[in-house]
């Protein structure tokens, strides 16, 4: 099967000729539908830059990124704005919710912009909203609501569309652990009853234990790689710090 | 739902924001359709008549005011756009084509432009007749002002106000293509190095001003610096130093003088000093230009204003110099002083003077004059006792004049262009000779009948008697003399009477000088407005960025009273050190302004000075507060 995503080779520098700093080199790997994979490294390896391509908000030095054998970064703006619509949900560390909407509207604000009937629009808020055991609080501004039913929020609005690649930016960086968990269940149960493909980056092996596979990135480049396959998640997730110690990475956040 | 419609909510539930646009941009029309409506105004016209100049200047106060009301509501665009900065970057990224937001962007703008007009025009038309009077008042007339709206006017502010909105618009419409998507996400993350002071650029900047300020002081008429480098050429480089030593002294000296402050540690590391004085390092850098825009406005306003408000505060005291007497003409015959009796009512003196009219010989007046005049002058001559007599009703100190010599009597004295008169001697065509031995700078008589007097002694008045022709002159003193009376007298005198009166020559100054001092002070206001709205978005533009900081203290235990003295110390330099440097320049350039025209300024200068700094405080007090507002919702929200 081909695989959804492609990366092939990417190099990202910064600064100019004498004071170049490369933040990643030689980065290759494919993912391939109905993956729940997790990048994993220290604090500076690159992982948000990472994300940061995928996303198509920034683009690479050098390298291609292929979604569906189309390459990314070489679409005109007008793709690619639809490119995002059609296929990326973005979950933010900080939430990135719009202050001035409901929660609803902040749910429906993408498929407002995709032009969704109005009716379609009620029943795939509230069934979203029912996966993140939010549907109380649709009336609720963001600022009336906690951390952890914001970052709910923020998980609903990119995962209504139902888009073909989820990408998620240390989701559960600002939680508790409670608020983490349920986080994390909910985008588990859609990785595997609804067969999405969800890319996340995180330095808590706590939440990378909810993955299937896990990619290590360090100094800016592929570390090494880890699937799940069977193991029970404590299993894994003593897999992780055990991959974690022999990198060097930083280990914390221990439930 | 479409994101026209959630755009629109978002409108709605942001209003305080958009308030505060919107706001700028209406206060910005009334000023200026008030203005228009004054220009267009038929009864200012029919009262000014005879003053063309009026609406000439008012056309060119205009310019101005669209010049300034263009870049003011530039910069709140601006800042407005900002704050929008991430909405629009979540648009972007959840699959908003740029042009759609463009589109968006340029339509929210028009509409809200359009809004404003709608509302600045109604509030500008009610708002006018309130200026209207204002600016009959100033000018000395008492009418009524009218209640009328002008349609001209309206369409002269929609078509200026519309070209300004459609570029503010397309301003916003480029907003996207301007950024890249990851630099809307992390444009306030970015961080700056902190500045180094450097000690050479702060010298050169404190130089700079120094020489501009030097080449102000000097005497334009005498330098020799303005006569070898040119007016034009010199007023430049005044304008140049100064603007570009002030733009130095934001950049570098008051970094030094923090920098200083800094090494201090005992005082530093007490509270939050150490907060306030790392971020003054961070900001008043930055903010150079800002910060020197800020003292150049306040520098310009407060001059302007300064100067008019001089000249409006001396009108009465340059017309009771020159017209010691409330009314004086040339006795012609017996009639005309009968029927100008019969109008007069009330006198505190009515007197009949004779003085001779003579042709004087002036030869040794032009030496080391530098205007070239005449050897001959004609001057009016009284005696001792008609001046002692005149001295004495109208309070003035008596004189005594020696055999063979003289006083003179020359208001418009200034020891640049005037004869040097003391030991000067002229003579008639018979050769008789007078020696003057002083001089005064105030007269009896008015100087619009007789121009410039010379008293003699008694005896010798005898003697010119022969030579000059001889005149009688009718002095008149009225208490509270009206605009109304001297009219009456006018009418009954014909043109070869020389008739001059206070009253009306305090009606023709007031009339230009009270215009005048209208336009200064409503661009005073405009300046002020501008420059105080300026430094209150920057403020709080800076506010947004750093309220995070604040919630770190907040969180670290700093009490809210802590933070908000810190945040207090912190706008009031943003706010009084460009003030102080803006007052200083005008300060100097007034005391130019003041040797230049031969008047003490200080008094009318320093309650300008004093109004203007009142009024800034007021937007201190607001920014702080906004500020501090802005502070502890962040901590309430954030916990």
């Amino acid at each position: 099967m081909e695989p959804l995503l492609k990366v092939e080779n990417i190099k990202k520098t910064y600064g100019k000729s004498s004071a170049t700093y490369t933040a990643l080199e030689n980065i290759s790997f494919d993912i391939h539908e109905g993956e729940f994979v997790g990048i994993m490294g220290p604090s500076g390896a690159g992982k948000s830059t990472l994300l940061n391509m995928l996303a198509t908000i920034d683009s690479p030095t050098e390298g291609k990124i292929y979604m569906n054998d189309t390459s990314i970064h070489d679409m005109k703006e007008a793709a690619l704005a639809d490119f995002r619509r059609d296929n990326l949900g973005f979950i933010f560390q900080d939430y990135n919710l719009l202050d001035s909407l409901t929660v609803k509207e902040n749910i429906l604000l993408p498929l407002a912009i995709a032009k969704i009937p109005a009716k379609e629009i009620n029943s795939l808020v509230t069934r979203i909203s029912k996966v993140f055991g939010i549907e109380d609080l649709l009336a609720k501004y963001p600022y009336q609501i906690s951390g952890g039913q914001k970052q709910r929020t923020a998980a609903a609005r990119a995962l209504v569309t139902e888009p073909v690649l989820i990408l998620a930016d240390e989701p559960t960086g600002a939680l508790d652990s409670k608020s983490a968990t349920d986080l994390l269940e909910s985008l588990s149960k859609l990785n595997e009853n609804n067969n999405s493909t969800i890319m996340m980056v995180t330095h808590d092996a706590y939440a990378a234990s909810f993955c299937r596979r896990i990619i290590f990135i360090k100094d800016g480049a592929l570390s090494t790689e880890i699937y799940r396959r069977d193991q029970t998640r404590k299993a894994f997730f003593q897999e992780i710090l055990d991959v974690l110690a022999t990198i060097g990475g930083e280990v914390d956040d221990v439930i | 739902m479409t994101l026209f419609s959630l755009a629109r909510k978002n409108i709605a539930r942001n209003f305080s924001q958009y308030f505060l646009y919107i706001a700028s941009m209406v206060f910005s029309i009334v000023i200026y359709f008030t203005f228009v409506t004054l220009k267009y105004s038929d009864t200012i016209a029919e009262k000014t008549a005879s003053s063309q100049k009026l609406d000439s200047l008012m056309s060119g106060a205009a310019v101005i005011l669209i010049f300034f009301v263009a870049i003011f509501i530039a910069y709140s665009n601006s800042f407005f756009m900002k704050k929008r900065k991430k909405e629009v970057a979540l648009y972007a990224l959840l699959g908003v084509r740029n042009r759609q937001i463009g589109f968006m962007l340029f339509f929210e703008n028009l509409l809200l432009g359009l809004v404003s007009l709608g509302v600045g025009v109604v509030l500008g038309f009610l708002c006018s007749k309130g200026f209207m009077t204002i600016l009959i008042h100033l000018m000395g007339y008492d009418v009524i002002a009218p209640f009328t709206f002008s349609g001209s006017a309206a369409l002269n502010t929609a078509i200026v106000f519309l070209i300004i909105f459609l570029v503010t618009s397309f301003q916003g419409y480029r907003l996207i293509y301007q950024f890249k998507l990851i630099d809307l996400f992390h444009a306030s993350k970015k961080g700056e190095a902190v500045p180094k002071p450097s000690m050479i650029v702060a010298i050169f900047g404190v130089l700079l001003i120094a020489i501009g300020y030097w080449l102000a002081m000097q005497d334009i008429y005498t330098s020799k610096v303005w006569e070898k480098v040119g007016f034009l050429m010199t007023a430049l480089i005044i304008l140049t130093t100064v603007i570009v030593g002030t733009f130095l002294l934001f950049h570098s000296v008051t970094d030094f003088l923090l920098a200083v402050i800094k090494k201090n540690e005992r005082w530093l590391w007490k509270g939050l000093h150490l907060m306030t004085i790392s971020q003054l390092l961070y900001r008043v850098r930055g903010n150079a230009r800002t910060l020197t825009v800020i003292a150049v406005l306040s520098a310009t306003t407060v001059t302007t204003g300064g100067a008019v408000y001089s000249l409006y505060y001396n009108t009465n005291d340059q017309v009771m110099t020159a017209n010691p007497n409330s009314f004086m003409y040339e006795q012609m015959d017996a009639k005309t002083d009968q029927q100008i009796s019969a109008v007069l009512s009330e006198t505190k003196y009515d007197e009949s003077i004779e003085a001779l009219s003579v042709t004087f010989n002036t030869k040794e007046f032009n030496e080391a004059l530098i205007f070239n005049s005449s050897d001959k002058r004609i001057y009016t001559v009284i005696n001792e006792k008609t001046y002692n007599k005149l001295a004495a009703i109208q309070g003035k100190e008596k004189l005594h004049v020696n055999e063979d010599n003289a006083v003179i009597l020359d208001i418009g004295y200034d020891k640049r262009f005037s004869p040097k008169y003391k030991g000067k001697t002229i003579t008639t065509e018979n050769n008789t000779a007078i020696t003057f031995q002083s001089f005064k700078k105030q007269t009896v008589l008015n100087v619009g009948t007789v121009g410039i007097a010379v008293v003699v002694s008694n005896d010798q008045f005898k003697t010119l008697q022969e030579e000059g022709e001889v005149l009688k002159y009718r002095v008149i003193g009225v208490d509270q003399a009206s605009i109304d009376l001297s009219k009456k007298m006018a009418k009954e005198l014909p043109e070869e009477a020389l008739f001059s009166s206070a009253p009306q020559d305090f009606q023709t100054g007031i009339e230009i000088v009270g215009s005048l001092l209208f336009i200064g002070s409503f661009l005073g206001l405009v300046f002020l407005a501008a420059t105080g709205s300026i430094i209150y978005f920057k403020v709080l533009t800076e506010a947004e960025e750093d309220k995070s900081q604040y919630n770190i203290l907040h969180k670290m235990g700093v009490s809210a009273k802590e933070m908000r003295k810190s945040i207090a110390s912190q706008v009031f330099v943003i706010f009084f050190v460009p003030l102080a440097v803006g007052l200083l320049h005008s300060a100097i350039a007034l005391k130019a302004f003041s040797s230049l025209l031969m008047l003490d300024l200080a008094k009318p200068v320093l309650i300008w000075m004093i109004a203007y700094t009142v009024i800034y405080g007021l937007y201190y007090i607001l920014t702080v507060a906004s500020y501090n507002r802005i502070i502890t919702q962040n901590n309430r929200t954030e916990g």
